[in-house]
């Protein structure tokens, strides 16, 4: 290896490192104050490029290029500090997962405003002519741009180390992040200090951006590819320490590069290997400590705004199996476009619905339900494109690999809570995802599987049932879909249930009944992704065709958001909101171009207005109104049933 | 009206009511002692000042001014300093960082405390300057929150069980520091179980038993009312 | 009989000493308070003795058997229920699921996933009858969440006697109750005592409660332990009143 060749890489690895530090040291002193995992970070990255473009294209022009450069940076700030006190202050008492979602409402909503403000296409940044060139360093050509970048962001974190040691401001911020019940007595104002924090590390994102946008192009949604790299970076290095965050960078800037030579095919895969690897071995991260329990009082504030009620009422069972008559009814009234409709939310109510069994039933927040769907709906692919299976054995194997996968992420991940577990399922998924993405020679790579083949079905030796037309299809997914929420829902309606709810409420005290906690979350891990790999493979055979795509860590949010809207505390709350969710999606995709900013818009206005979700306020009103009128039969246990 | 009164307080945690109509009134310049066992609801009394227990019902007066319902940062701009049990002094913070952070320029204030004065009367601290919170000893760290209170200059100092956990010696400089601290025209508002302790620095004292005040009156008389002694505060 | 013996246990943290040498003997159906001023170790020692903590030296033994260093989950199979000083719920489940999911544990069923929870109408049955134990048979139907702080307590109390605990520990069992409601507390564990032989071992600041409900009491002060007694020899016992009122403060 020649020493040209070692600067080049080597200054390419620094300026990634570059990049990644800009942007997580603020998503990093954000998390450290505010405890709050801010999803919109990339979007204010983007925000960052974006402003950089207008301002050189039309106020300073490339002349002005650092001037730029400072003033990027500080329009962002100026909409951060919005966003914070407008929306953020709101949900300080909530529980993380709102406060998760408002983030991702906001990354949607920019994310389109963007799009409708500079256009869909990707945009890149004209240089000044000074910074254009390239030198020639130990013999390697090194672009003047790359120096620029390895030699600001080092100078970043210098002015950033003597901010927080140096200022009064900067060692307030340390205090406050270490104990901030203690600052507040001491008359720091709390509400001040939080936009303060939030609007710098908007800061350094939005330089992060400006600075990376002339180097790479700008493009609405580029952030969402940012923030994932930042969160490995972040949780890798510890939630909240900004030496993390700087070693972090330099960690995944290195092994990027490094992967890039060593390993081209799986690049991608070695930075969430890393993560794994080292949350294994510490999971808090690296400079990370346990996170503190937040207050008793804030606890109980929590608590009380979103008291669930166990008053059960019991609908008659006409009222309860008439849909499900409605819904064998559909096909025959209805052509192939509301059958195609229906089964898609079939298969999204099953995978949200089993999702909800780790969110809802055992207070889990997975970030990675998108791998189990992948892992079932290549198993149905890879058997019966290549192994020759038929549709029943390979949909049967869906369920069995995916549950096989889940043991294996779960027995990692179910040591972890909160965050940190949210955040090891997402880095596992996006492993799944890198590795279906370039594994040419077995997954397909980026083209996924064309022509899945539905075979006849035959059981006991009786002629084969062709389920390939439309209508048999939408009749064969509402059987397997309806069959598995009723077992799930059994599932949840169980003693196993009863003691999942029990570890949700308190964990610690469930272990006090003498349960192991653990491994009834690594049970129900495995059992939900047993369900979701059970879609993924109905996904495959429905759509003949399956991409990588579907494993995305975006697809993961999907069940998410539909939990969110429908209700997390009820059995159908997630189903209905894979109702809203497909629907909205399917209409407003052929009817307007935002689709992302109206889910952002009711993301945000359910977080914000119903936290309980659609069923969940539909719940409270019948129990109101029915409550009055003396319809609610007290639920009793009776005691002659023997 | 006297320098800061309680008013018929009453503090909850969650569903659990702590505080019973506590009344206290202390008096400009007084060291005031707060006595009770474990659990009696001393500390929910100054965490009812300082605003982060806000009290449910009753009220909070302080040079006549009602601040309870204010938030704890306005309460301390006001000049009440609170200084917590278990001596939270800030642990990635040196001893120097954790005076500044306190450092408050809103308040016109005749003598403010500064780095020095607070060196001149708690020469250790100088010694440790460059330390960081979590490196000192319990005494150490008790010394640093009183004086990490006093930066923000306060006019009332609420102490939380300043002697709980220190060794005899320690708690009779800590004594010192109280009367010093007095000198200086800072009224003291003591929560303690610790008797001995509180008749060395306090003049009058409160009994404060399950939540509600059961005994007030000059230190002297409570020293020798074995009543109230075997009753509140002995086993 | 001895039920509960604990040994020369020790605990630190970082350079605190916890726990010095703690010695505690208990003999079954005894009522016992642990008392001392705030940081004593109360809270560590009951730590140690249910599992969430394992101590550095020293040995735990509940009827016969070494339990030391056992996980919270494995030492109450064997028999010690705990109730906890915040009150420790199950906040957003009915008083009745409360008490079912403890006895889904005892009784092994929590495993079941495919048949009904209310299909177990003898664990019902079982439900209502300690509910009535406990005077909440009438709210068994309400969020837990709703109940007052004394109504709290005695669910936790009833969660932890589904679990049919040969010893109970009880962490503060009257903190933040009005008098009646820590009356009638009182009452009811020594009520469960009589009936059932349940050994007690508890902390309380409330001392009138204390003193009035233990059969022996131990004293702990900075980690060690200075007087074990009955009532009457800790209330003549000079260092317990020097421990709770402090040492005359000496002029330097």
């Amino acid at each position: 290896m020649d020493l040209s060749f070692l600067t080049v890489q080597v200054l390419s690895a620094l300026r990634q490192a570059a990049f990644l530090f800009l942007i997580s040291s603020g998503l990093t002193l954000i998390f450290g104050v505010l405890n709050i995992l801010n999803f919109a970070h990339g979007a204010l990255y983007m925000l960052g490029a974006y402003f950089m473009y207008w301002i050189t294209l039309y106020i300073v022009g490339t002349g002005g290029f650092l001037l730029a450069l400072v003033l990027a940076p500080l329009g962002v700030a100026l909409i951060a500090a919005v966003i914070e006190t407008g929306l953020l202050r709101r949900i300080y008492m909530q529980e993380e997962i709102y406060q998760l979602l408002l983030t991702y409402a906001l990354v949607l909503i920019i994310d389109d405003l963007a799009k409708i403000v500079f256009g869909p296409e990707f945009k890149s940044i004209p240089k000044p002519d000074v910074l254009s060139g390239s030198v020639t360093l130990f013999g390697g050509t090194v672009p003047v741009y790359t120096l620029l970048v390895v030699i600001l962001a080092p100078a970043v974190a210098l002015l950033l180390w003597y901010l927080l040691h140096r200022t009064k401001t900067g060692k307030v911020v340390r205090a406050t992040s270490s104990d901030r019940e203690m600052a507040d007595a001491l008359g720091i104002n709390m509400s001040a200090l939080f936009t303060l924090v939030f609007a710098f590390g908007a800061i350094l994102a939005g330089l992060g951006g400006a600075l990376a946008g002339p180097a790479r192009t700008v493009f609405p949604g580029v952030g969402t590819e940012v923030i994932i790299e930042s969160f490995v970076v972040v949780v890798i290095g510890g939630l909240g320490n900004l030496w993390g965050a700087l070693i972090g960078s330099i960690l995944i800037g290195s092994l990027e590069t490094v992967g890039i030579i060593v390993f081209p095919e799986f690049e991608m895969s070695l930075i969430y290997l890393l993560m794994v690897a080292v949350l294994v071995v510490r999971p808090w991260g690296l400079f990370g400590r346990p996170l503190k329990v937040k207050a008793l009082s804030e606890k109980n504030l929590a608590m009380e705004a979103q008291e669930i009620s166990p008053v059960h009422f019991s609908v008659h069972p006409a009222v309860r199996w008439a849909p499900l008559l409605l819904l064998l009814l559909v096909p025959l009234v209805t052509g192939r476009f509301y059958q195609y409709l229906l089964s898609q939310i079939f298969i999204a109510s099953l995978m949200a619905v089993a999702f909800n069994l780790l969110l809802g039933t055992t207070g889990l927040l997975s970030f990675g339900q998108a791998a189990f769907f992948g892992v079932g709906a290549y198993t149905v692919g890879l058997l019966a494109t290549k192994a020759g299976f038929g549709t029943l054995p390979a949909l049967f194997l869906s369920p069995v690999t995916a549950a096989a996968a889940a043991a294996v992420i779960g027995f990692f991940c179910v040591r972890l809570s909160g965050v940190h577990f949210a955040m090891l399922t997402l880095a596992f998924g996006q492993l799944i995802f890198t590795v279906a993405y370039k594994w040419y020679g077995f997954t397909g790579g980026d083209n996924g599987i064309q022509g899945i083949p539905v075979k006849p079905i035959s059981i006991g030796g009786l002629a084969g049932i062709d389920i390939g037309s439309n209508q048999a299809m939408y009749y064969f997914v509402l059987l397997v879909v309806g069959l598995s929420v009723g077992l799930i829902r059994r599932i949840r309606s169980s003693p196993f249930g009863a003691t999942l709810k029990a570890i949700r409420e308190n964990g610690q005290r469930a272990s006090y009944l003498g349960v192991n906690v653990k491994l009834y979350q690594w049970t129900v891990f495995v059992i939900a992704g047993a369900f979701t790999g059970l879609a993924g493979g109905l996904y495959a055979l429905m759509e003949k065709a399956i991409s990588p795509e579907i494993i995305h860590w975006t697809k993961s949010a999907e069940p998410v958001f539909m939990t969110i809207i429908g209700g997390i505390y009820t059995f159908v709350g997630p189903a209905v909101g894979a109702v809203v969710y497909i629907v909205l999606n399917s209409y407003l995709v052929a009817w307007t171009e935002k689709w992302a900013l109206v889910l952002g818009l009711v993301l945000l206005t359910l977080v914000l207005l119903l936290p309980g979700g659609v069923v969940g306020f539909v719940n409270e009103k019948a129990r109101q109104i029915l409550g009055k009128s003396g319809c609610i039969r007290r639920w009793s246990f009776s005691k002659s049933a023997k | 009206m006297a320098f800061l009164d309680l008013n018929s307080v009453n503090t909850y945690y969650g569903r659990s009511h702590i505080l019973f109509d506590v009344s206290l009134s202390i008096e400009k310049g007084e060291v005031v002692s707060l006595l009770g066992r474990n659990g009696a609801g001393k500390s929910t009394t100054f965490r009812s000042i300082i605003g982060l227990n806000p009290p449910q019902s009753g009220e909070v007066v302080f040079k006549g001014e009602r601040i309870s319902g204010m938030r704890a940062f306005r309460i301390c701009r006001k000049g009440i300093g609170f200084v917590p049990e278990d001596r939270r002094c800030f642990p990635d913070l040196t001893v120097l960082e954790n005076l500044e952070v306190a450092i408050r320029r809103e308040k016109e204030v005749a003598s403010p405390w500064t780095v020095e004065r607070i060196y001149a009367l708690f020469p250790r601290l100088q010694e440790r300057e460059k330390n960081l919170g979590s490196q000192l000893s319990g005494g150490e760290q008790q010394m640093l929150t009183i004086a990490r209170t006093l930066m923000t200059n306060p006019e009332v100092l609420l102490l939380d069980e300043p002697s709980e956990g220190l060794a005899p010696l320690v708690v009779a400089l800590l004594a010192e520091m109280i009367l010093k601290i007095r000198k200086e025209g800072v009224t003291v508002l003591l929560a303690e179980q610790n008797l001995h302790f509180c008749a060395k620095v306090s003049d009058r004292g409160y009994v404060i038993d399950k939540g509600s005040v059961k005994y007030e009156g000059p230190m002297s008389d409570l020293l020798i009312n074995e009543e109230v002694k075997e009753k509140y505060l002995a086993v | 009989m001895v039920i509960l013996e604990v040994r020369k246990v020790v605990k630190s943290f970082g350079g605190l000493r916890a726990l010095q040498d703690v010695d505690l003997s208990v003999a079954k159906g005894e009522i016992r308070a642990v008392i001392g001023p705030n940081g004593a170790g109360k809270s560590t020692l009951f730590n140690v003795m249910t599992g969430l903590l394992a101590p550095d030296t020293g040995n735990v033994v509940f009827d016969g058997e070494p339990i030391t260093g056992l996980p919270p989950h494995r030492i109450i199979r064997k028999g010690i229920g705990r109730s906890f000083q915040i009150t420790n719920i199950f906040p957003r489940m009915s008083v009745f699921e409360n008490v079912q999911a403890a006895l889904f544990s005892h009784h092994g069923t929590s495993r079941n996933p495919l048949s009904l929870a209310r299909g177990f109408t003898r664990i019902g049955e079982e439900v209502l009858g300690i509910l009535e134990q406990v005077g909440l048979a009438e709210k068994y139907d309400l969020s837990a969440s709703v109940l007052s702080h004394g109504d709290q307590k005695r669910l936790e109390i009833a969660i932890s006697l589904a679990s049919r605990p040969k010893l109970l520990m009880l962490d503060e069992p009257t903190a933040g109750m009005s008098r009646f409601e820590s009356r009638e507390t009182v009452a009811l564990l020594q009520k469960i005592s009589r009936e059932q032989g349940l050994t007690l071992i508890f902390t309380e600041h409330d001392m009138d409660i204390v003193f009035a409900i233990s059969e022996k009491i131990m004293v702990l002060q900075q980690g060690a332990v200075i007087a074990d007694g009955t009532p009457a020899e800790i209330k003549a016992n000079p260092e317990v009143r020097k421990a709770y009122l402090g040492e005359e403060v000496t002029e330097k």
